[in-house]
């Protein structure tokens, strides 16, 4: 085990100020800001080569006891802890490298746990009230009492490519297309019913749920093909509209891993069975990892549902290269009006983001009325109207 | 909380007697537990389980050892009920043996890459989960004809070889004419050929747990299909696992149960550790028996801990490319450098008359920073193509499809 002198950290509140402070009480007489080399450990049985894990990493804060690093040997993981509280100096093996026992793993220098980072000095650029000088950057011991609490240091991160890459497409989308939101509400009443009944013989007789989406979907692929507009897109490079005689709709899905946009193709000939089925198919491929370019690529209209997160009203953003988009949004009991009367009904709103170059307000009106209508009343699908 | 259990108690002679016993555990001051036992471990002994809670298996005083038998066949529940059992049990001046089996899964070491020890396409095919152990060591296949052992001890009383006396002199008492041996590599090897026993082993700060299969009725033919490499060209000093050929106990002794086994085992570790301790049956399950197990087990699932664990890698392969419009072919490389499972570089060479490079280029920028995960790269290359368009748009799906398939 490594040789270090040992130290009794005590906490005392100093009744002179608001602020802890941290007293170090040693047996022997080592220095603050020593920096200390910790070793392999030993082991009883002689074994093979062993490689150093790094759990750490140079400039990171641990605690007494928190494990810097592991060392495998012969099928074994050993843990190796820091001795003492304070900061990481140098790792002096790389990740995977060979050590024996005795050979020196890391430098660390001793300080109060929990103090900020290196960086944090950076920051904290605010002084401190009192004349005392500040902590020196790199050492991390105990702030004298008179120190204002510091704010914790905003972790500044790299936006990776893939982010880049979508805001890139949304800011474009947003600098091309004239985009503008239609709003309408939903009462739920009579599909909640449909669903209700029918949900257990439909279980029983397709194994899958009987949810919502499905006529959401078919609803939105009835408009579509009612006002083709729609359903169409503004090249901008020629200067065409683009009108798709086939409706793909892609359904916006929140994992946690992210935002996933898989399509079901060709909505158009496909009742609400197959769209949850569809649905279904693409939910399992989701968490299997399974999900292939070809499951998320293309799509002429985008659904997106935040409803399942429980928003009531909102605005969503068109996906390019597409010209509108339907926001599905939570279902709450309200107060309506019905036949002039006042009953409560499990209403949802509903907002259609459109591209006002292409698509007019009265297109995108009675384009929302229509999904509203098949919603409120599937049987509009029968009849056709 | 109190509860009584009633158990039946099966004496030497040939009546059976019953005695009542009580068990009051205090789960609340965690202070109390008394567990009197009556029983004799004699031939007739009856299987006894009763259950018990935390405060009993943490602090039960009287015995020299504990035996648990895990109820769960979940992988990651058996995982996270040895983490508790070594953090919260006090082994200093006793140790824990636990018994489990879990529904087919593979196993990995605490250092290992999955990627280049399993093959996570089939696995996905075949429902079989990927499991990151804490302990050193290769990687398993294990299934409900897998019997795992965990030795939990102190670090002062950690001791492999005596560990595996108790299996190899368990296995000699039920059947004499078998011929099985522990390696200096803490394999057990049956007619001095065949593995039917690896050992992995954690030493933290506290204490130490040794655990290790045995074979007994595993299905080997699934095996050969999963544990092989996701794929090709993987380059890393992450712990390899080194294959030896293995064998069944059942095959060699067709008579051998598997309750035949367990209480022969039981019996041998009471008798090499000085204690007459009944195997208890435990549900992993249970937060309120395992605070905090259900946590643990959550974390052994994640992604993170799974696959972002894995020593830094490199993988270089080749990517055969085919146009399916114009029948023409070419051969990209790639070349991505993968740390704690997130791309930190990536590298295409596709030739320039096959497809712009800037696009070629867009395609590795756009991976960098994701997971090395075909789930995440997927929908990055999807973001890529829908701006794309033509015969530009199909040759980037097919690169963006090639690139998928190398992540496993």
């Amino acid at each position: 085990m490594p040789i270090l002198p040992h130290h009794f950290p005590l906490l005392k509140s100093d009744p002179r100020s608001s602020v802890f402070q941290i007293q170090y009480f040693r047996t022997t007489a080592a220095y603050r800001d020593e920096v200390v080399t910790v070793r392999t450990p030993a082991f009883a049985e002689s074994v093979t080569e062993r490689d150093v894990r790094w759990e750490k990493a140079v400039g990171d804060t641990v605690s007494e006891d928190e494990v810097v690093c592991e060392i495998e040997t012969d099928k074994t993981s050993v843990q190796v802890p820091s001795p003492v509280a304070g900061v990481i100096e140098e790792l002096l093996v790389p990740d995977g490298g060979k050590v024996e026992s005795g050979t020196a793993l890391f430098t660390l220098r001793k300080g109060a746990a929990g103090a900020p980072k290196a960086e944090a000095p950076a920051a904290a650029a605010s002084p401190p009230t009192s004349a005392t000088l500040p902590p020196p950057p790199s050492s991390v011991g105990p702030i004298p009492t008179a120190m204002p609490p510091v704010p914790p240091v905003p972790a500044h991160v790299k936006m990776n490519r893939m982010r880049l890459r979508i805001a890139q497409r949304l800011k474009e989308a947003q600098n091309t297309c004239a985009m503008l939101t239609t709003f309408n509400e939903v009462d739920m009443s009579n599909i909640t019913e449909m669903r209700k009944t029918y949900k257990d013989a439909f279980l029983k007789k397709h194994n899958i749920k009987l949810g919502f989406m499905s006529a959401f979907v078919k609803a939105a692929a009835h408009a579509l093909a009612d006002q083709p507009a729609v359903n169409a897109v503004i090249d901008d490079t020629t200067k065409e509209i683009v009108y798709r005689d086939y409706v793909d709709i892609s359904v916006a899905v929140a994992t946690p891993k992210g935002l996933v946009v898989p399509v079901i193709r060709s909505v158009d000939g496909m009742n609400f069975t197959d769209i949850e089925k569809a649905i279904n198919l693409l939910g399992e491929k989701a968490r299997k990892n399974e999900l292939a370019v070809e499951d998320m690529d293309g799509g002429t209209f985008t659904i997106s549902n935040g409803g399942v997160f429980g928003s009531m009203f909102g605005t969503p953003i068109i996906n390019p290269p597409q010209s509108a988009i339907l926001g599905m949004h939570g279902i709450f009991d309200r107060p309506v009006a019905v036949g002039g009367k006042v009953e409560i009904r499990p209403m949802m709103y509903v907002a259609l983001t459109y591209d006002h170059r292409l698509i007019d307000g009265r297109e995108a009106v009675l384009f929302l009325r229509k999904i509203k209508s098949v919603v409120e009343d599937p049987r509009v699908l029968l009849l056709d109207m | 909380m109190e509860f009584l259990v009633f158990v039946f108690v099966s004496h030497c002679c040939s009546w059976i007697d019953v005695r009542y016993l009580e068990v009051r555990v205090c789960l609340k001051d965690a202070m109390m537990s008394h567990v009197r036992r009556t029983w004799s471990l004699g031939r007739n002994r009856s299987g006894v389980s009763c259950r018990t809670g935390s405060a009993s298996i943490a602090t039960c005083s009287g015995d020299a050892a504990l035996v648990l038998l895990s109820r769960s066949n979940d992988v990651f529940q058996n995982l996270a009920l040895e983490d508790w059992i070594e953090a919260n049990v006090d082994l200093q001046r006793r140790g824990v043996l636990l018994l489990w089996r879990n529904r087919p899964a593979v196993v990995i070491g605490r250092h290992q890459n999955p990627w280049a020890e399993c093959h996570l396409p089939a696995m996905r095919g075949g429902g079989v989960p990927l499991a990151r152990r804490r302990s050193g060591g290769g990687t398993v296949f294990h299934d409900l004809g897998n019997l795992n052992l965990t030795f939990f001890s102190s670090k002062t009383s950690y001791d492999r070889r005596r560990n595996l006396k108790v299996v190899t002199e368990a296995l000699r008492q039920l059947r004499p004419a078998l011929d099985v041996r522990a390696t200096d590599r803490f394999d057990i090897l049956l007619n001095g050929h065949f593995k039917i026993s690896g050992s992995a082993a954690r030493l933290s700060r506290k204490s130490s747990y040794h655990h290790c299969t045995l074979l007994h009725s595993a299905d080997h033919s699934a095996l050969a299909n999963v544990l092989r490499p996701s794929c090709p060209g993987i380059q890393s000093n992450a712990t390899p696992s080194v294959p030896s050929p293995v064998a069944n106990l059942l095959d060699h002794a067709p008579t051998l149960q598997w309750e035949e086994l367990l209480d022969a085992l039981v019996r041998q570790y009471n008798a090499e550790f000085s204690s007459s301790s009944s195997s208890i049956t435990v549900d992993p399950a249970d937060e309120a028996a395992f605070p905090g197990v259900a946590a643990a087990a959550a974390e052994l699932r994640s992604w993170d801990w799974t696959f972002g664990r894995t020593p830094k890698f490199r993988v270089e392969t080749v990517l055969q490319l085919a146009d399916e419009r114009t029948a023409a072919r070419c051969s990209a490389r790639l070349q991505v450098e993968v740390k704690g499972g997130v791309v930190e570089s990536c590298r295409l060479d596709v030739p320039a008359d096959w497809l712009p490079p800037r696009l070629s280029g867009e395609l590795s920028g756009v991976l960098v920073g994701g997971r090395f995960c075909r789930h995440r790269a997927a929908a990055a290359v999807t973001e890529l193509t829908r701006s794309e368009s033509g015969e530009a748009r199909s040759r980037l799906k097919e690169l963006g499809d090639a690139v998928l398939t190398a992540m496993g």
